[in-house]
């Protein structure tokens, strides 16, 4: 095929046919394009109104709500003055249509509200990325005076592009494909024109036949490549149709995805592929997986086990129990005695669930373990070769195993997972797979132990992945040191970012990232816990609302896992917590409301009264770096409205996309409030207290500029003045 | 620029500052001292000083004052410090019975028959009294009675030849009236009366009449007062003084008087209208009396005015200065019935009893009646008026009150005397001294007001509210919803309440006119609004939707996990192109879950998982993501954030959740496990766009 059309190529007929396939690619490309913009707009109808219908039924729903609320509406008053009595008529000019009538009901007039740009609420930070594109160039109304484009190209400037400048006559992959695919029509019809011509419905069929059986010819992409140079030449435009047409579904599978656990597809893989997904991506600090805050997540093997919990069952679960059998029962014992403790702390992974210890090495296991820097961690699996004397006895018991039980891929994978969690405590692990009897799992043990002698068998994947960690981990430290130096450079009083320091064989001295940035090691550190630099908490009994609480002095919130006499550490469902030093993890704000500010735009206004320093609402938006932050406030200094919040050196919060209700506390210079950062459990957030004690309906002001630890600048106009 | 129209006495200022009998100009302190020849551009433009603070307020003051009359939106009476403006008292209702309702009406009933059957009115004349007359004087002269004579017109209907109406006067009696008596010591049988029998009202032969009335006419010898006073019309409408009823005083006729010698007074009192209706019941009356000589009024000119000197007098002074004649009237039905009239006290007026509420009346009749030498209507006439009080050796005389504003940065005052205690802004008798300063503070709070207190009274400086709060305090629903509605004039409206009702008793300190001094400090009082709380419209913030008053107490934008962040985070999750459809599942239930409930401390999490399991257990269960939970469950427990209790827990409450739904698991387990086998097929191409490795790097 491909030798044929590269014939029809040849030089005497190229012109020809070419200006005609240019024309029809043309043609063809407006007819999709156009197509596509009718899908698009039937789309945005189709939406437009299952939004409209979504939102009647929902106003229906709430209309039937507060019609059971017995309020009592405000009587409509009825039309009356002037109005009252006039009519509105309509006039025929022809003498057969009668004049129509209808009596005038004069709306009321309605008071303006300030302008508002739209917000997405949110009551935690936000950390989005830098944006090294501008997405829209801002409005600054109709006349664009002289200055303004200057700003704009000065604007344009800081950023790597704007978003839709190359788009202009971008064909995407899917209007490619569809392109050729309604190029090859003509190429078919081509070719019948020059054969013989056939029946009209046998040309269908066997039009519908070819295009299975054949690819589009030559002809087509270098046509396409002619109208669209930049899409590359021919043969990558030939390359690429085929990569578009490779179905699917097969060798879609991303490497590194492992299969479903309960899916039907379930392999048989290491415990570290099992749990993969799980460990890389859940934040530690927010509970959460993949998280809105923060961007690294340690993994989990870094973490130690704070006791031994691990013991092994002695009761036996049952008449048929595994520990009833000959010598299982010293198997177990000897292998629970030294795993967990045998565990060492080591960056690089190994598949997990193989072998227990030899008995020598488990003794030079122990001196390790008993020294410092020892630790362990419970889903890290020593990977050591067992030993002669181990797989004999592993032969031994797998000849008394009996009949070979049917193992799926899922339940090897979960004996493995589980296996790295309850070492040899077989009985659970059975509980837990729930198809399988401890004596099954047992023999399974046996086998997995006489199987893996050989470490890294197919698990080849997880190193890469570790690696990309380590080096993740070292571009991170390289990063602090670099601004460790600007860090020295500058005076004390200033703010870092914490992040959870990562350095196993150090103690926490001058090098660990969190003495250099001031802060200290939080619960979240890989350090040990007796670490010199981490924050002990207070055992306060009283309401942490003074300096007598080391908390409140080192301008840090209760840690509920650290301080556990405040308060801060129980009723957690009760918004009546004895400690006052933790309103803003808790989400202890108060009821504040909008409405036109008395000062300038919309302000916000608070609903109960409060006292002096009582917690009123966490500042919150997106966490945005410093250097977007500039880009940002150019903007809208130009706007002459800011939202931003310097943060600590290295993040500012933005609440001009999202945010909460205090985003429209205005700025004073006798203000009611003061805002203040605070170290939330890891996170510097942005508290705004009361200055003095404030009444009901009263409206919050504070000062922008200044926050009580100093470290707060505003970013936007006042900013300048501050210069000037 | 004519201030005068509106603001009236008070505003009444140096260039156009007359006596007017009550209120007197006393001084103008900067004006005063040019007292040579005032330099017009001066006062001029003191005078436009003076607008300038005061205009605005005042004609704000005046304006409510107007609404309030129409449609008040209070009643004085029933502020604790107007309590004595309330005469009615609640004592009746502890005695009242449903069942006595009926034996009331009819006895009301009764009383109006016999009232249709009297055939005669009696007249009981108690005296008549004017007030520059001192009995003392009167006896010394031997002119302690008047003669009344006492005449009734019949006005007829028009014919057609008349120019004017027919009338017909009948006299029907004359008397010698006691001149200022002192009403404690008379007799009530000593009293002069008068029958007019009902047949004089029966309609005549000649004419139709349309109405009938009394004109009394008092003829009293003696000179004229040297003082020249002069009563001008009294056409008043005198329907709230209490005894009576519904009289209604016709128009004085004016005639002019014979005799030097002699003064007439007049007056006319309607006895049936034209559409017949009795006009004057059984009662006490005191009829304002009018010296016909100098009143050459016609009777197109007249209007609702009284005039003292040329100038506009409050309605009822008249009653505490003027002539006046007080009879009794009953309607009877036998003539030869002795009077059993009661003594006919001298009405109060509402002036006299403002400060002395006891005050007799001799005392009040002597009260000092400011008597001009000059009375000159110029506009210069700033520092050349002079005054002259009668008695001011009288103790008890009325209390005169001092207007002192300030202005101009306080650097400038105009005084204004008045001697009553009506509120200057919008003419309410507050009757007492502490009544009308809490009014004036309360009430005209563009003003502050300091209290003086005074040899001949008591001074009130008044000076511009410089942090007057002019905001709206209503029920900010009806800025919004129905503009306007707030100052609705069709009389009441129920209002959507936004407010609770507090029941509050403050410790009512006992009236003393000291709080009303200047602080000490100079500072002056802190003008907060006494109004603090919601007194705005709020809008949601989502929408700009206004608040209602039902959507108060709930705080509908401050969820954790709003819509869009719960979108966002399943999205987000669904991008992973190396993470297969069960974790995903798990990974996007989890994170709402956290997100709900918010949790933060480690050593929540075991609760956190089981409250999962509890809430999501069904759903794990029908989706067949069990094993994936597990998975999520060891992690948790490698991040050292559960133990394996927690897990065995967890994984136990699972099972029994499995157990409790069989037929669900039954029904939907091949379909769950196939979605989720074969989405992971389907998924990635669609979400292809980040990788878990991605996201640490």
């Amino acid at each position: 095929m491909d030798e044929v059309s590269g014939t029809r190529l040849s030089p005497g007929k190229a012109p020809r046919s070419l200006v005609q396939w240019r024309r029809r690619v043309k043609s063809e490309y407006m007819r999709l394009r156009q197509l596509k913009r009718f899908r698009k707009a039937e789309e945005v109808k189709a939406l437009f109104l299952s939004n409209r219908r979504k939102i009647e039924g929902r106003t229906e729903l709430l209309n039937k709500e507060w019609s059971k609320l017995r309020i009592q509406t405000i009587p409509l008053t009825t039309p009356s003055g002037s109005l009252a009595g006039k009519k509105c008529t309509v006039e025929f000019g022809f003498p057969s249509f009668p004049n129509q009538a209808v009596a005038m009901r004069p709306l009321t007039t309605v008071a303006g509200i300030p302008f508002m740009y739209s917000w997405s609420p949110l009551q935690q930070n936000f950390m989005v990325e830098d944006e090294t594109f501008l997405h829209n160039i801002p409005y600054m109304g109709d006349e664009v005076l002289e200055q303004d484009e200057a700003f704009l190209e000065e604007l344009i400037d800081n950023y790597d592009g704007v978003h839709g400048d190359r788009e202009g006559g971008f064909i995407s992959d899917e209007i490619f494909k569809e392109l050729v695919e309604a190029l090859s029509q003509y190429s078919d019809n081509e070719e019948e024109d020059e054969e013989t011509t056939e029946e009209e419905e046998e040309r269908a069929l066997r039009r519908s036949r070819k295009r299975k059986r054949k690819s589009p010819s030559d002809k087509i992409f270098s046509a396409i490549a002619s109208m669209f140079p930049y899409k590359g030449t021919m043969e990558e435009l030939k390359e690429k149709y085929k990569d578009l047409l490779e179905p699917p579904s097969e060798a879609k599978l991303p490497p590194l995805c492992t299969p479903n656990m309960d899916g039907p597809f379930a392999k048989s893989v290491q415990r570290e592929q099992s749990l993969h997904s799980f460990h890389t991506l859940f934040c530690r600090r927010c509970f959460k997986y993949d998280c809105f805050l923060h961007p690294f997540h340690a993994s989990p093997n870094v973490y130690k086990r704070k006791s031994k919990e691990i013991r092994m069952e002695t009761e036996p679960c049952g008449l048929d129990c595994f520990l009833l059998q000959k010598g299982a029962k010293e198997f177990a014992d000897q292998y629970m005695l030294r795993s967990p403790r045998s565990r060492r702390r080591r960056r690089q992974p190994r598949p997990c669930s193989s072998t227990g210890p030899t008995p020598s090495g488990s003794v030079e296991e122990r001196k390790d373990g008993d020294s410092d820097h020892e630790t362990t961690s419970s889903s890290e699996c020593n990977s050591r070769c067992p030993t002669p004397t181990k797989l004999r006895q592993g032969e031994e018991l797998l000849g008394q195993g009996g009949a070979p039980q049917q193992w799926s891929g899922a339940d090897e994978s979960l004996f493995r997972v589980l296996h790295g969690t309850y070492y040899n405590n077989f009985c659970s692990i059975a509980r837990l797979i729930g198809t399988k009897t401890c004596k099954q799992v047992y023999e399974f043990a046996v086998k997995e132990v006489l199987i893996h002698r050989v470490p890294l068998e197919d698990g080849g994947i997880s190193p890469q992945k570790k690696k990309r960690k380590h080096s993740l981990l070292f571009c991170y430290v390289y990063i602090v040191i670099l601004f460790t130096i600007v860090v020295l450079d500058n005076s004390s009083n200033q703010v870092y970012n914490y992040q959870p320091c990562d350095h196993p064989e150090h103690p926490c001295d001058s090098s660990c990232p969190c003495v250099m940035t001031q802060n200290f090691c939080e619960k979240f550190c890989q350090c040990d816990q007796e670490c010199q630099n981490r924050f002990p908490g207070c055992r306060c009994k009283t309401q942490c609302n003074t300096k007598q609480c080391p908390c409140y002095l080192a301008v840090r919130e209760c840690d509920p896992d650290l301080c556990l006499t405040c308060g801060a550490s129980d009723r957690w469902d009760n918004k009546q917590v004895s400690c006052k030093n933790c309103s803003i993890q808790r989400g202890l704000k108060k009821h504040l409301l909008l409405a036109p500010s008395d000062v300038a735009g919309w302000g916000t206004f608070i609903k109960e009264p409060v006292q002096k320093n009582e917690f009123i609402s966490e500042y919150c938006g997106e966490l945005i770096s410093q250097d977007e932050a500039d880009r940002r406030g150019r903007i809208y200094d130009k706007y002459m409205s800011s939202f931003l919040f310097n943060l600590n050196n290295d993040f500012v919060v933005d609440a001009t996309r999202k945010g909460n209700k205090i985003r429209f506390a205005n700025h004073s210079v006798n203000p009611n409030c003061y805002a203040k950062v605070v170290m939330v459990n890891g996170d510097h957030r942005i508290g705004i207290f009361a200055k003095r004690a404030i009444q009901q309906g009263e409206e919050l002001f504070f000062d922008y500029r200044y926050s009580q630890a100093d470290a707060l600048k505003y970013v936007g106009i006042e900013r300048e003045i501050d210069v000037v | 620029m004519a201030p005068q129209k509106y603001t009236g006495q008070v505003m009444s200022s140096a260039s156009n500052c007359k006596a007017n009998g009550t209120v007197y100009p006393t001084s103008a302190a900067v004006a005063v001292n040019t007292a040579k020849k005032p330099k017009m551009e001066q006062i001029q433009a003191d005078h436009e000083l003076f607008l300038q603070a005061f205009e605005k307020p005042t004609q704000i003051y005046r304006f409510l004052r107007t609404r309030n009359l129409i449609a008040p939106i209070l009643l004085h009476r029933s502020l604790t410090f107007m309590s004595h403006r309330n005469s009615r008292s609640n004592a009746n209702r502890k005695i009242f019975k449903v069942d006595d309702m009926l034996a009331k009406v009819e006895q009301m009933k009764g009383e109006q028959e016999s009232h249709s059957l009297s055939s005669h009115m009696q007249l009981t004349f108690t005296g008549f009294f004017h007030k520059t007359d001192k009995p003392c004087q009167n006896s010394e002269n031997g002119q302690n009675s008047v003669s009344l004579e006492v005449l009734l017109v019949k006005v007829c209907h028009k014919k057609r030849k008349d120019v004017s109406c027919p009338i017909k006067q009948v006299p029907t009696g004359k008397k010698q009236v006691p001149l200022n008596p002192d009403v404690s010591q008379a007799k009530p049988g000593a009293f002069p009366s008068l029958l007019v029998s009902s047949t004089e009202f029966e309609p005549s032969n000649s004419h139709m009449v349309k109405s009938y009335s009394l004109l009394f006419r008092v003829t009293r010898p003696g000179k004229r007062d040297p003082n020249g006073f002069i009563t001008g019309e009294t056409d008043e409408n005198i329907a709230d003084v209490k005894e009576e009823l519904a009289s209604r005083k016709k128009r004085s006729t004016s005639h002019r008087d014979d005799g030097d010698a002699t003064e007439t007074f007049v007056a006319q009192m309607t006895v049936f209208d034209k559409n017949r209706r009795l006009q004057l019941l059984d009662g006490e009356y005191e009829v304002s009396m009018q010296q016909i000589e100098d009143c050459p009024v016609s009777k197109k000119r007249a209007t609702w005015e009284t005039i003292l000197d040329g100038k506009r007098l409050p309605p009822f002074e008249t009653f505490s200065q003027g002539p006046t004649l007080q009879f009794t009237l009953r309607w009877t039905g036998d003539a030869s019935d002795p009077s059993t009239a009661p003594v006919a006290k001298p009405l109060s007026t509402r002036n006299s009893d403002a400060s002395v509420p006891e005050s007799r009346p001799a005392t009040l009749r002597s009260a000092p009646m400011a008597v001009k030498d000059t009375v000159t209507n110029t506009s210069s006439s700033t520092g050349v008026q002079t005054r002259r009080e009668q008695s001011v050796c009288e103790p008890r005389q009325k209390l005169r009150i001092f207007y002192q504003f300030l202005y101009n940065n306080n650097t400038r005052q105009q005084t204004e005397a008045r001697d009553d205690l009506h509120c200057p802004w919008c003419t309410l008798n507050c009757r007492k001294l502490y009544s009308l300063l809490k009014h004036l503070k309360l009430s005209h709070s563009r003003f502050i007001f300091n209290y003086v207190p005074h040899p001949k009274g008591a001074r009130i400086d008044v000076s511009i509210n410089e942090c007057y709060d002019g905001s709206y305090v209503g029920n900010p629903q009806d800025i919004h919803s129905q503009p306007g509605f707030a100052f609705s004039r069709n009389g009441p409206v129920k209002r959507t309440a936004v407010t609770h009702i507090l029941v509050c008793r403050p410790k009512r300190t006992k009236p003393s006119l000291s709080e009303f001094l200047e602080s000490e400090d100079g500072e002056p009082e802190q003008q907060r609004t006494y109004v603090s709380g919601h007194n705005r419209l709020y809008f949601h913030s989502d929408s700009c939707m206004p608040l209602r008053p039902q959507e108060m107490d709930v705080d509908s934008e401050d969820e954790r996990d709003p819509e869009w962040l719960r979108e966002k985070t399943a999205t987000q999750i669904e991008e992973f192109t190396d993470v297969n459809e069960g974790e995903k599942e798990v990974m996007k239930l989890w994170n709402l879950h956290v997100m709900k409930h918010g949790f933060i401390a480690d050593n929540q999490m075991s609760q956190a998982v089981m409250l999962f399991v509890e809430n999501c257990g069904p759903h794990i269960t029908r989706r067949n993501l069990c094993r994936n939970f597990l998975l999520h469950l060891v992690s948790m427990h490698d991040f050292n954030l559960v133990t394996t209790a927690t897990i065995d827990r967890a994984m136990v409450r699972l099972r029994e959740i499995q157990a409790e739904l069989p037929e669900l698991e039954e029904g939907q387990d091949g379909v769950g496990g196939a979605c989720n086998g074969h989405a992971v097929s389907s998924g990635f191409s669609l979400h292809g766009k980040r990788t878990k490795s991605a996201v640490t790097d």
